[in-house]
């Protein structure tokens, strides 16, 4: 293999590793807050504003992928 | 076209000043058209105030109550009597910005990584600042060398407390910049696949899908402006109660 196609499968693999650990910490997050909001809906409202953005930040992982991802095409020679 | 077209700077007025670009690019002429539309709005429905609000100014005390009660009050407390005007400014200002996506052939303000390290160094500065000011160098170090962990601990905690401070920045220019990049990218490659394939039967699923992620789009605006500043309400209420 040539050094081209090594970066491409760097970045696959990078991406496809980043999706997979904020989809698992994402679904876990959800699980629990349904867990919660089940539990006690009076305190759905917290619930919701701290799962929003407890996925917002499980979701950067993936998006730091994304951005070593496209860094390793575009700078692949 | 290379797939990244759009996020590319164009200068459309060439101006150099020295060794100083100050070039008008289509950044400049973005966020020109940004601020101009929420000027226009804040001004024109928050001049005349009614004790009972028409449609635009009840618009404007909607958005601007859910920032102050949802973000400011509810991460920073009792700090958000003198912090709400900076932290309701910072949302509205992210939230037009990430919102001129919606416009055809745009350029997101946002999803130019520069534009995202100044708010973000921004408010690195003003977090520092606002600790050495309001709790006093002793406070302010109370934040690296914490009270009630053993003294030899400090070691290993000091070195971990300072980078974790210093990577709050690049969190929050990287999450802002990588959501509004991502989100793009996908309706480009969507839509990619039509030249592609060359097909109607391909091209009538991507563009439902493309619609789909146009309004996800709007949704993820809002959301990283509100994740944007909650953060830094969040940051400022650490640094004003240390230790």
């Amino acid at each position: 293999m040539d050094s081209l196609s090594i970066g491409y499968l760097a970045a696959a693999t990078i991406i496809a590793i980043g999706a997979l650990a904020s989809a698992i910490s994402i679904g876990i997050i959800s699980r629990e807050a349904l867990k919660g909001i089940a539990r006690q809906p009076e305190a759905s409202d917290k619930i919701q504003n701290a799962l929003i953005i407890a996925i917002a930040l499980a979701e950067a992982i993936a998006l730091y992928a994304l951005v070593a991802g496209l860094l390793l095409i575009f700078t692949a020679k | 076209m290379h797939i990244l077209d759009h996020f590319f700077l164009k200068v459309l007025i060439p101006i150099k000043i020295g060794a100083i670009n100050l070039s008008i690019t289509n950044l400049t002429v973005w966020i020109f058209f940004a601020v101009t539309i929420l000027f226009l709005f804040m001004f024109f429905y928050s001049r005349r105030m009614a004790i009972i609000p028409k449609t635009g100014q009840s618009l404007l005390e909607i958005i601007v109550e859910f920032a102050k009660n949802n973000i400011a009050e509810s991460a920073m407390g009792i700090d958000a009597k003198i912090w709400w005007p900076f932290i309701v400014a910072i949302f509205l200002f992210i939230s037009i910005n990430n919102l001129m996506g919606i416009f055809p052939n745009s350029y997101v303000p946002t999803s130019n990584i520069i534009f995202s390290a100044t708010l973000a160094i921004m408010v690195f500065f003003i977090i520092q600042i606002t600790g050495i000011v309001k709790t006093g160098i002793k406070g302010y170090l109370k934040n690296f060398f914490i009270p009630g962990v053993p003294k030899w601990l400090w070691i290993f905690i000091t070195p971990i407390e300072i980078v974790s401070m210093l990577a709050k920045p690049f969190s929050l220019l990287l999450r802002l910049t990588a959501n509004m990049l991502a989100g793009h990218l996908i309706i480009i490659v969507i839509l990619s696949i039509i030249t592609i394939f060359k097909n109607y039967l391909v091209a009538i699923p991507a563009i439902f899908l493309a619609l789909f992620i146009c309004f996800f789009e709007i949704l993820i605006s809002i959301i990283q402006a509100y994740i944007f500043s909650i953060l830094t309400a969040t940051y400022i209420k650490d640094i004003l109660n240390p230790g």
